[in-house]
């Protein structure tokens, strides 16, 4: 599958788009010329949108390894659907919304939850999140990053699923609060109020792991899926 | 302003999304005064906030996650060149009984006209009747007179009539 087509190797680099004076074209001026047939449009939509789609299908799926199948399979619906987009909304939106759909049904069929991490954080871990949270000390090394992503995933996985991916997708990786409202079918208040009460939430998760006096259960996290 | 009887329950229901935008920086205005002067008064929503902010810290330290790796891009496209042809073939597939009726159609009506134009031309012709042998040639032209014989007068008529049988037959 990783086998490109030379014709299309070819289109990718010399990307000459009608129209193409230089500048940087918008998604719509591309998402019409991919609805009168150049691939190469699709392209550039593709580069341009695959790291979001990325986090969004991952944020959902909880990082399983089907991530990057199910991400392939949202721009694969999106260019055989993509004669039928009105561009009544934007092209961001509509991609979105299909990643969303595409996700839940990948679940349905699996008929699973998505990973869930079931193990309490280390000392070390929760040091470094109450550093983070009471003296403002983000980590600083990419190691360090990681590793407090991972306990505040752990954590994010004990609250509800709407909470955890409304937290995910818009602390962590950065969609706003309107791209949110769209791809969720939520009004934008809504979105504002479930984000408010889950951050609350976070942190009542956060408190109850960080028992008086730094004793937490540390042990192995070991990821479990569990049938609905 | 109201106290919160019980702070972790949630902060006044119709200030939660004005300090959602107020944790995320994006009030200004007036709606940011009436949160301030909102806040000022109100435990609840104090707390609710400053849990709020810590719960946005906690999760904005870390930032996204890493992305798709570099051979994504070209995947995704090998994936969509692939579906196309396999839709191009499914496409001829469905189309190829109506297309093989319709070349039949055309060579059938392509023959039965080969067919009219030779009966037209040539052979259909033998078959036709001779109008000029099979015309009878005793029909009378009473009704179609040589000007030149035309009679003149009644009488002239009445000879003609006797000379030609008429009347009698």
């Amino acid at each position: 599958m990783s086998d490109v087509p030379k014709t299309m190797a070819a289109s990718a680099q010399t990307l000459a788009l009608p129209g193409n004076t230089g500048a940087k074209q918008e998604d719509w001026e591309l998402v019409r010329l991919c609805q009168s047939g150049t691939a190469a449009a699709f392209e550039e939509l593709v580069r341009r949108h695959q790291q979001r789609v990325f986090a969004l299908v991952g944020g959902i799926l909880r990082r399983s390894q089907d991530v990057e199948d199910v991400a392939q399979q949202v721009f694969l619906k999106a260019y055989l659907g993509i004669r039928r987009f009105d561009q009544r909304a934007a092209f961001s939106t509509w991609l979105y919304k299909i990643a969303v759909n595409e996700c839940w049904d990948y679940l349905r069929k699996r008929k699973v939850r998505p990973l869930v991490y079931e193990a309490d954080l280390s000392e070390e871990q929760v040091s470094q999140l109450d550093g983070i949270v009471s003296a403002h000390r983000p980590p600083e090394s990419p190691s360090q990053r990681a590793e407090a992503r991972q306990a505040i995933e752990r954590i994010l996985d004990t609250l509800p699923e709407q909470d955890r991916q409304l937290l995910l997708l818009k602390e962590m990786e950065g969609f706003s609060v309107q791209e949110l409202a769209e791809m969720l079918d939520l009004n934008v208040n809504t979105v504002k109020v479930r984000l408010f009460r889950a951050r609350g939430r976070i942190m009542q998760a956060f408190r109850r792991r960080v028992k008086p006096g730094g004793k937490t259960g540390a042990r192995p996290a070991t990821p479990t899926e569990r049938k609905r | 302003m109201r106290q919160h009887p019980d702070f972790r329950s949630a902060a006044c229901a119709q200030f939660e999304a004005l300090l959602e935008d107020y944790v995320a920086a994006d009030l200004g205005g007036a709606r940011a005064k009436s949160v301030t002067e909102h806040l000022a008064g109100c435990a609840g929503c104090r707390e609710a906030l400053d849990e709020a902010a810590a719960g946005a810290r906690l999760l904005r330290a870390v930032g996204p996650a890493d992305g798709p790796g570099p051979a994504f891009n070209r995947t995704v496209m090998a994936r969509i060149y692939a579906a196309e042809q396999e839709r191009t073939a499914e496409r001829a597939t469905f189309w190829q009984p109506f297309v093989s009726l319709g070349w039949r159609f055309a060579a059938t009506a392509m023959l039965a006209l080969a067919i009219l134009i030779t009966y037209e031309a040539g052979w259909g012709r033998r078959l036709q009747p001779n109008l000029a042998v099979v015309r009878p040639s005793n029909v009378s032209d009473l009704f179609s007179p040589d000007p030149e014989r035309a009679p003149a007068n009644r009488d002239e008529v009445l000879m003609m009539l006797a000379e030609n049988n008429h009347g009698n037959n």
